[in-house]
């Protein structure tokens, strides 16, 4: 089926392996993915100075996709898509700002469609294509790999939103993790954060964050991390030797996209799942794979 | 007559108070009964020592004319847990949030990440600039050497409709 | 020439503080019909009343209209009053000025006392359209069924039965007991729960008046209060209750294993067993889903039926249907405890250390699956550290809003016992948001554990870790020090609430009980009726109504009991006349109000005239409850409710439109 994308502004300007492995492993399973006719920000780095302005830029990449045609809307990172989650109850809810928003957009003569559905990397793979169907087009099961996953903050919280999945006993990446042959391993800082958000006004305290959780998940039985958010990403994987300095230790953990793990298990080429790309030191997952 | 603080003299500004409570949508803020089940889970805290027991607190005792000019509202990592733990929905995170939109408005010291992403999105639509990234082989990419669809900027119409909404002031 | 009466209620500042009486009851006199208009500040009081008879005698009315507070409050105190005066009581009109008026309209007074002008005027309109009425008598079944076999259940029935009264005591589980009998220790006092207990429950095994029916359940209910024709269905034991004496061989030789839901699934007993110690009855029962006799074919097993000497075994046995009818019902079905899984964050569920009340009350229970001592789930060793959390499932919008009163005497009673057990070898945390210690004996048992070495920590966690060497941890602020704690345990036991019972919207069905919104059975007034349901007939008793201790079950069992015996003891029973009643003339047969009756109050009765046979509704006086429905779907006007004709209806609507603007569509 065709879905509209949209990127945000991470996954654009700096998280390509997101978008690569994303574009890879997509067509396997007939999604075609149509891009937006603009790209702009969801509105999420500026709610903190006006909260209704975010909520616009929101709606305005609803109106975008509405542009499309199209009535399913992929958001791979996690922020984006609880911004426009939010954004979509602000005006489902009939509020005055809701109404204001609608206003702004038709001065651009943008519409906003409620019947847009919106997907997330997690439920697009676990619910609509299905475990069954990934494990089928699986080539290479990844046996032996173990992984810990890390899926995230505003993806799965908070319930009452309406999130992808459990927030305080998350199982769809850990399901789709096992259905390529690897094994998802637990551990208790499962839950815990990346500091994505403070990154940029408070980095020791970012860096702090992802590196504890980098340290507690060197000491378990696991091979690597898997995301599915362009911004823990950042944290683990490009800014792990940061991370390591700020919490004082040696950093050596692997840090995957879901979307390429998935990609090598279909026997698609590391080049094109971007995996060069990554920072952190995923050639020796891969040589686990291959071993 | 009423409340004051003896450390700082300062009284409860309702009004203020009432103005977050609407753009929070929501009275239940209100009905924090101070478990500090947020607190103990906060993922500022150990760090920035972030408190949301206390923030809402001064909120619903009206002290609110602090927390603008106050670094701490600035320490919130947005994961979420304390929404999502909080047994009568007072929802820390977004009084937050309605805080630094007041620090905004009243010009009170706000970090320059954010100010600066505003100005980002006016120009290019975007928050981030287009960047080369060093593969682990110590080649230079960007989004043209890996053959990634272009992307289109928003047309002029946007800043014009962006500006208006940067003027409203919600509630 | 109608003579009637108009006496406005200040009801103290509750209807004067927003409406102006006095101009109401000036307004009122000017009404044609109305001989005399007064106003007062409470006319439910003596005096009040005393006006009302004195007036009807002297100024010889015949219709009073009463603007006070709501009818639920004191139409029947105003009824009496003016029946004490001989004028028949049903010749009086309530008008709500307050819950109608005052109470919802408190910020505009000057509209709010137009309004009480306007059902002043529309009560007086009415008023001269009521029709005097009689009640009727119906005769009272003298027994009474008792739904529960918890502590509530067990005082209503000895209280009943001892009062001379039969007693049917229905039970789900194979004993009676309940909650109570899983308690090891009961606070304030801590005395031991079974010992409390079990004589009671001798007590209704050797009360004649008490017919004790256990393993079973009700499942339809039929009548009227003074007249319930209830439906039991008694499982089959398999074992008979006459031959077996608890001798527990059969248990010893049964090779099937199962989970035992007496001990919180804590320990494993057989598919035969006696449910819980000191059962009452103390008999065996086989459990069907598990005996391999029972699930297979015949021949396989079958070793407790060999070595049971008293030959008290039999596979053969079917389920019983037994009809009893009874002239009251008391719910006493208890309540259920929260179940933690729902709240994932704190580890129950995944780490076995974690664990609910009711599991460490059956470990610290000397009949119970350690022999009383307290040992961890995980590795069976006495905890060093343990850690109490309250409010688990209470006080929270996201599953139960009440707090469950009483949590938090419940984890002081464990913690102290804790420190009895083990003395100074454990450390003992209590993590809460309030300590609520209301009772008697309550605050002074707060300040014994205070004394017994047991930290107070002022917060909740939000999440609980374990590491990997099987002990539990958490990070909790403290409020009183303003530092942020991390507490390390063996054993965390969470306070986790009473919830409502998982068959209450089956009885609620069953017995037309309503239930509030949070779940549990409705009283029929908060303050002043705590022991009757929405239902005549059916009372209530204990956690089944709302989450309490021990001492406030026993009070409203035996409170319950005594409501049961004031339906009981004149042998018969009042009803209400507003009820339906059908001009036969009128009625074409056409079975509309039959259809929607949800009270199944009417029949079609057929008569033969001239040789014709003819159908006709017919209205049972007893069940009806004059809700109206029929009426508003008789096509030909045949069924009306007393009191409420179309006549008496419509008055009010001219009524209250003779005054306004209002016109009508163009």
């Amino acid at each position: 089926m065709k879905m509209a994308v949209f990127w945000g502004c991470c996954i654009l300007t700096n998280q390509y392996a997101y978008e690569m492995s994303l574009r890879q492993v997509l067509p396997t399973f007939d999604i075609e993915l149509v891009d937006l006719p603009e790209a702009i920000c969801c509105g999420d780095p500026i709610k903190s100075v006006n909260n209704f302005s975010a909520s616009y830029l929101a709606a305005r990449a609803l109106s975008l996709a509405n542009l499309t045609g199209l009535e399913d809307l992929l958001v791979p990172c996690n922020r984006c898509h609880f911004t426009i989650s939010e954004t979509k109850k602000t005006i489902e809810n009939n509020t005055e700002l809701g109404q204001k928003i609608l206003g702004l957009l038709k001065e651009e003569d943008l519409e906003y469609n409620a019947n847009i559905k919106m997907w997330h990397t997690i439920d697009l793979l676990h619910d609509y294509v299905g475990l069954k169907k990934i494990k089928k087009a699986v080539t290479k099961p990844l046996k032996g790999l173990k992984v810990a996953s890390h899926v995230g903050c505003q993806i799965i919280r908070y319930s009452d939103l309406g999130r992808v999945d459990d927030a305080e006993n998350p199982k769809k990446l850990d399901e789709l993790i096992n259905t390529l042959g690897a094994e998802a391993v637990d551990y208790p800082e499962k839950l815990d954060c990346c500091g994505a958000a403070l990154l940029r006004s408070h980095p020791d305290s970012a860096l702090s964050l992802a590196g504890s959780k980098l340290k507690a998940l060197q000491s378990l039985p696991a091979d690597g991390m898997v995301v599915s958010c362009p911004e823990c990403q950042l944290m683990f994987d490009a800014k792990q030797k940061d991370a390591g300095t700020t919490v004082g230790a040696k950093l050596n953990v692997p840090v995957v996209y879901y979307t390429q793990l998935l990609g090598l298990a279909l026997g698609i080429d590391e080049k094109k799942l971007g995996l060069e790309l990554n920072q952190s030191p995923v050639d020796q997952l891969q040589a686990k794979i291959c071993a | 007559m009423g409340l004051s603080d003896l450390m700082s003299m300062a009284k409860p500004n309702i009004e203020a108070r009432d103005k977050i409570l609407a753009r929070i949508s929501g009275k239940e803020l209100v009905n924090c009964f101070q478990c500090i089940k947020c607190t103990s889970g906060c993922t500022a805290l150990k760090l920035l020592e972030l408190k949301p027991h206390e923030i809402i607190k001064l909120v619903n005792l009206g002290f609110v004319d602090e927390l603008p000019s106050s670094d701490i509202i600035w320490t919130c990592v947005t994961c979420l847990k304390c929404v999502q733990r909080c047994p009568q929905k007072a929802s820390p995170y977004h009084v937050i949030i309605a805080l630094r939109n007041l620090a905004v408005e009243k010009e009170a010291k706000v970090p320059e990440r954010y100010l600066k992403a505003v100005s980002q999105i006016l120009e290019t639509g975007q928050v981030d600039t287009y960047q080369k990234i060093v593969t682990r082989k110590m080649e230079t990419v960007d989004r043209e050497s890996l053959k990634l669809p272009k992307i289109c900027p928003p047309k002029e119409s946007f800043q014009v409709v962006f500006m208006k909404t940067m003027e409203e002031k919600t509630a | 020439m109608t003579r009637i009466g108009v006496y406005v209620c200040h009801c103290g500042l509750n209807i004067a503080g927003v409406v102006d009486v006095v101009k109401v009851a000036e307004y009122a006199k000017t009404l044609p019909d109305v001989v005399v208009s007064k106003h007062y500040t409470y006319m439910c009081s003596e005096p009040g009343q005393r006006m009302i008879q004195e007036d009807i005698g002297n100024k010889k009315l015949d219709r009073v209209v009463i603007a006070t507070c709501s009818p639920r409050m004191h139409e029947e105190t105003f009824r009496r009053a003016v029946a004490e005066a001989r004028l028949n009581s049903y010749l009086t009109e309530i008008v709500n000025l307050r819950e109608q008026v005052s109470w919802a309209h408190t910020h505009e007074p000057e509209k709010a006392t137009e309004k009480a002008k306007a059902l002043v005027r529309m009560g007086v309109a009415r008023s001269r359209l009521l029709e005097p009425l009689e009640k009727r008598r119906v005769s009272v079944e003298k027994s009474v069924l008792v739904v529960g076999g918890g502590i509530a259940g067990i005082q209503a029935s000895l209280d009943l039965a001892n009062a001379g009264f039969p007693v049917y005591l229905i039970e789900k589980a194979p004993s009676i007991g309940g909650r109570m009998a899983q308690l090891d220790k009961t606070f304030p006092t801590l005395d031991c729960s079974a010992c409390i207990l079990t004589p009671k429950m001798v007590d209704v095994a050797k009360q004649p008046n008490i017919t004790m029916l256990t393993n079973a359940q009700i499942t339809d209910v039929k009548g009227f209060v003074g007249n319930y024709e209830v439906t039991i269905l008694k499982k089959p034991r398999y074992v008979d209750e006459k031959k077996c004496v608890g001798c527990e061989v059969c248990e010893q030789v049964c090779p099937v294993k199962v989970s035992d839901v007496f001990n919180e699934n804590l320990k494993q007993k057989h598919a035969i067993s006696i449910y819980s110690t000191h059962a009452v009855p103390n008999v065996a029962i086989i459990n069907p889903d598990h005996c391999l006799r029972l699930k297979y074919d015949k021949g396989v097993c079958g070793k407790c039926q060999e070595a049971c000497e008293a030959k008290a075994i039999d596979f053969e046995e079917k389920p019983e249907t037994v009809h009893v009818k009874v002239g009251g019902v008391i719910l006493a079905v208890g309540s259920e405890v929260f179940n933690a899984l729902q709240m994932a964050e704190l580890g129950y569920g995944r780490f076995k250390n974690v664990i609910s009340n009711i599991e460490f009350e059956r470990i610290s229970d000397a009949s119970g699956p350690t022999g009383g001592k307290i040992l961890s789930p995980k590795n069976g060793k006495t905890p060093k550290t343990m850690a109490f959390i309250q409010c688990v499932g209470s006080r929270d919008k996201r599953f139960h809003e009440y707090c469950c009163r009483v949590g938090c005497m419940v984890t002081l009673k464990q913690a102290i016992l804790a420190r009895e057990k083990i003395r100074e070898n454990v450390k003992i945390y209590i993590c809460y948001i309030d300590i609520r210690a209301f009772g008697k004996g309550y605050d002074e048992f707060y300040r014994r554990a205070r004394d017994m070495d047991i930290d107070f920590v002022a917060g909740l966690p939000s999440e609980i870790h374990e590491s990997s060497d099987g002990s539990l941890y958490f990070d909790v602020f403290d409020k009183g020090t303003n530092k942020l704690l991390q507490i390390r345990t063996d054993l965390v036991v969470l306070g986790t609430g009473l919830v409502p019972n998982k068959d209450l919207a089956n009885i609620s069905a069953l017995l037309h009980a309503s239930r509030s919104a949070d779940g549990f059975l409705l009283e029929a007034h908060p303050k002043l009726r705590p022991l009757e349901s929405s239902a005549a007939g059916v009372f209530l008793a204990g956690a089944c109504q709302g989450p309490k201790d021990i001492p406030d079950t026993v009070a409203q069992a035996s409170g319950a009991a005594a409501k049961a015996l004031d339906l009981l003891s004149h042998g018969e029973i009042e009803l209400e006349p507003l009820k339906a009643m059908v001009d036969e003339d009128l009625c074409s047969g056409c079975k509309i109000c039959a259809s929607i009756c949800p009270f199944l109050a009417i029949e079609m009765k057929t008569d033969i005239i001239e040789g014709k046979e003819r159908s006709r509704a017919e209205v049972i006086e007893a069940m009806c409850q004059g809700c109206g429905f029929c009426s508003s779907a008789c096509p030909t006007g045949a069924i009306k409710i007393q009191q409420y004709s179309s006549k008496q209806v419509m008055v009010q609507v001219d009524a209250a439109l003779a005054e306004s603007c209002a016109e009508g569509g163009k």
